[in-house]
């Protein structure tokens, strides 16, 4: 790893932020940021820097659906792995999300062994991506 | 049927007179008679607005003085609300004391670990690394907050949508019934205390808004 990987954790609610959070600096990551709502998110995003975001859908002003559509259609954010954390479990939210490009999407309540298990299959794919 | 009944009865004289006056070839009587069967006709037709409007306004009425219905629509339902936003509020505090407790027990693991008489003997290992999982899976257990919190947010959202029909059912009652209701339904009993968030609309926030109320009404 040549520079630490840099997340950004959106979701609406502070405890699964800091669970996210919390895990991911168990993995060794300790380069994370918050954000509150898909809406904080996207400035945050367009400053650059940001290696990988985990998000949540359901959110009041921006959901996460919207998040993930907006950076593909950015050009310089089109490439950026999102992960998908969320209740929302229905089938044709999940193919939905997967048609807007979402790298994986985790079910609340999850555990540690499914985060670790999704960030580092998005990780391997990343890394062969980039070669 | 009773009712068409008594009305043709009604009618006949009438319809006799007009008849009467075809026959003789009377304009003048026949214009008149005419103008009575039409005026009649006109009565009944008032006669039931008026009757259809009184039942509108005595349903509109029981509905505004429905003590139970204002104090829905005014206490309730708000209140209701912000009991809800209280409960996420009550499990977000718990659930992140919660996680404050275990990021300063975790470390105690390994303290207790090394301290023991043999660190390395598989008993205080495996029961190291055991206790240490589940520690890390209360921490994840909070989740349920997020999972909760969203569940209650959806039936805030209801309470709103309840509030707005609510409000809006009372403001048609109340200008079809052109009558000012001052339903105070605790006045007698009391509010007690000021409760953030619950208490709106009359209540002061301290004594000296209370003296300055006073002193506008001449105390």
């Amino acid at each position: 790893m040549s520079s630490p990987i840099k997340y950004l954790v959106v979701d609406d609610f502070s405890t699964m932020r800091r669970i996210v959070k919390n895990l991911l600096q168990e993995l060794g990551y300790q380069n994370v940021q918050e954000a509150d709502d898909g809406k904080t998110a996207w400035p945050m995003l367009q400053s650059g820097g940001f290696d990988f975001v985990i998000t949540d859908w359901n959110m009041p002003l921006m959901p996460g659906l919207d998040l993930l559509k907006a950076i593909r259609a950015d050009e310089k954010l089109k490439g950026l792995p999102v992960l998908m954390v969320t209740a929302e479990a229905k089938r044709e939210q999940i193919v939905e999300a997967v048609q807007a490009g979402v790298s994986g999407y985790v079910v609340k309540p999850f555990t540690a062994e499914i985060l670790k298990q999704k960030l580092d299959k998005i990780l391997q794919a990343r890394a062969a991506a980039t070669g | 049927m009773a009712d068409t009944k008594r009305n043709l009865e009604r009618l006949r004289p009438l319809l006799d007179r007009l008849t009467a006056a075809v026959s003789a070839g009377d304009a003048t009587e026949f214009e008149r008679v005419l103008d009575d069967l039409v005026h009649g006709r006109r009565k009944d037709l008032f006669a039931e607005l008026r009757r259809l409007t009184a039942r509108v306004r005595q349903a509109l009425e029981a509905f505004q003085l429905n003590a139970r219905f204002s104090e829905l629509a005014e206490k309730d339902v708000p209140d209701a609300r912000q009991r809800l936003v209280h409960v996420m509020k009550l499990t977000d505090d718990a659930a992140h004391r919660t996680m404050d407790l275990i990021e300063r027990a975790t470390p105690l693991v390994t303290t207790l670990a090394s301290k023991a008489a043999d660190p390395t003997a598989p008993t205080v290992v495996a029961a190291s690394t055991q206790l240490r999982s589940h520690l890390s899976d209360v921490y994840l257990a909070q989740g349920y907050q997020d999972l909760t919190g969203q569940i209650v947010r959806g039936v805030i959202k209801l309470v709103d949508e309840v509030e707005a029909t609510l409000a809006s059912l009372m403001r048609i009652a109340g200008e079809a019934t052109e009558r000012c209701m001052n339903t105070v339904p605790d006045a007698v009993n009391g509010y007690g205390p000021i409760v953030p968030g619950v208490d709106h609309g009359t209540a002061l926030g301290n004594q000296q808004d209370v003296d300055a109320l006073l002193s506008d009404l001449g105390l």
